[in-house]
């Protein structure tokens, strides 16, 4: 069997195109594991009794299982116990496991660079009075942010590629798309090509701003 | 100026770092503590301004007391406003350059507005040698330097009384010098200091006043020609005699 390359420029387009699909999940679920990671971190940062015990094992649950596991469970599993869930759309669903998923891994890049401001310049902090949000906001949270910034864009690029799941669930992302050609014309291997040369290009693009901005992280405050 | 009544500090169940501490510094006294490693020297110092909580007997500095049996979060806020703080490992604020250092509690705790703080900030770094730097960050400034720098943000404030802890001991043996001048301009100015070293001679020069600590107690507290010069107590001349070898 040979390459059919005339194909596989021709079906380029077409699987590129469904690119709107994937980066509007990726890009809605970054939004939302940003909002649950921050929330998570400062649970545990600030030790909420209860609260951040709690936390730890739900982030071990979702770190020690796998994400097209959690897909299938939350989108067949818990759709019996909850209507809200069976009538879903499956974008939708594909979005708020990507959130739960990567917001758990995101809460430990946050929690990670907030500890990481020493404790020497807290108590400093204290010593001369400031209130603890005073603290917090002028001095941990500045530093946190250029710690947490590189390791959150790789979160970012993590969560493009995790996107892809969306077609066990049969979404018509870039994957999705290329499988449902492949199926029509049984050429999978020109369509499956398509699928990672776009996203490789995109990750590519992605590391080099990543580069840039680890750069920046480096030198401001030096 | 100071007034520690039956401070007794122990962490956990039963490791009693410091056992019944009675204590008063008057205004315008440069006090050097002394003592053996461990015996609760630093914890005396943060118990002052409750970095460290006591877990009996009260604290005053300035106005301000503070009991251990009872006390609320804006009471000791508004004790640690009376004193000032300089680190062994000098704790800048890292993401601030030299002046926004020095302004910070001025903006937030004292809520003065921008422009004066800056001058304030300007005045002390220039008082500490550091005018020059004043727009680096700490990453580009040396131990001594930062220290330097530490000491102008305490300062700052304008606290009743500053606490140093070993401020020199991570320094480089070549930067010392510079901030103990600077430490004894202060002593010069009639600043009121309660300063925890090693450096005996520095402390026999400086200080109006030496405490010898061990074992969580104060045993001796007296002149600088008595405690240094005709130390009484064995305890003490063994200290002496280990520390001058
Ligand atoms: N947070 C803590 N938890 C438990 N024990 C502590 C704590 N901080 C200090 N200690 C103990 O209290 C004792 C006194 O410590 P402290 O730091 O006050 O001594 P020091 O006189 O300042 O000694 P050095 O000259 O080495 O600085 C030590 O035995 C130390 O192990
Ligand atoms: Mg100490």
């Amino acid at each position: 069997m040979k390459f059919n390359w005339e194909y596989f420029f021709q079906t380029l387009p077409y699987v590129a195109s469904k690119l709107n699909i994937t980066l509007s999940l990726t890009i809605i679920s970054a939004i939302f594991s940003l909002i649950i990671g921050m929330v998570f971190a400062l649970i545990s940062y600030y030790k909420v009794v209860g609260l951040s015990q709690l936390l730890k094992v739900w982030v071990s649950f979702i770190r020690g299982t796998p994400v097209a596991t959690q897909l299938f469970f939350f989108y067949y599993g818990l759709a019996n116990l909850s209507s809200w869930i069976l009538n879903m759309s499956p974008t939708v669903a594909v979005a708020v496991i990507m959130s739960l998923n990567m917001g758990a891994f995101v809460s430990e890049t946050i929690r990670g660079s907030l500890i990481s401001v020493d404790e020497g310049q807290r108590e400093a902090a204290m010593s001369l009075g400031m209130s603890g949000w005073q603290m917090t906001s002028r001095i941990v949270i500045p530093q946190a942010i250029r710690v947490a910034l590189p390791p959150l864009f790789n979160d970012l690029i993590n969560l493009f590629k995790m996107s892809s799941l969306a077609f066990l669930v049969g979404v018509r992302d870039v994957m999705g798309a290329a499988k449902i050609e492949g199926a029509n014309t049984f050429q999978f291997f020109e369509c499956y090509a398509c699928v990672m040369l776009i996203y490789w290009v995109i990750t590519l693009i992605l590391t080099a701003f990543q580069k840039v901005l680890e750069k920046r992280c480096d030198s401001i405050y030096a | 100026m100071v007034e520690v009544t039956g401070l007794s500090k122990t962490f956990g169940k039963d490791t009693e770092v410091l056992k019944d501490i009675n204590l008063k510094i008057k205004k315008n006294e440069v006090v050097a503590i002394l003592g053996p490693s461990g015996t609760g020297k630093s914890t005396l110092l943060r118990c002052l301004n409750y970095l460290c909580e006591p877990t009996t007997g009260t604290v005053r500095v300035g106005n301000v007391t503070v009991d251990a049996a009872h006390h609320t979060r804006q009471e000791v806020r508004n004790l640690r406003r009376q004193s000032a703080m300089v680190f062994q490992g000098y704790n800048l604020f890292k993401n601030k350059t030299a002046k926004e250092n020095v302004m910070e509690a001025l903006v937030t705790v004292q809520k003065k507005p921008k422009a004066e703080a800056e001058q304030i900030a300007l005045k002390l770094l220039e008082k500490v040698g550091m005018l020059e730097r004043k727009d680096f960050y700490p990453a580009k400034m040396s131990g001594g330097q930062q220290q330097r720098v530490g000491i102008a943000r305490a300062l700052a404030v304008n606290p009743d009384v500053l606490l140093f802890d070993e401020p020199t001991s991570a320094l480089d043996p070549e930067l010392v010098g510079e901030v103990l001048n600077t430490i004894k301009q202060l002593a010069e100015e009639d600043t009121t200091m309660i300063l925890v070293t090693h450096e005996i001679r520095f402390a026999r020069n400086v200080a109006t006043r030496i405490i010898f600590m061990d074992g969580g107690q104060i045993v001796v507290d007296g002149t600088p020609e008595e405690v240094i010069d005709h130390p009484e107590n064995p305890r003490l001349r063994q200290f002496l005699n280990f520390v001058t070898k």
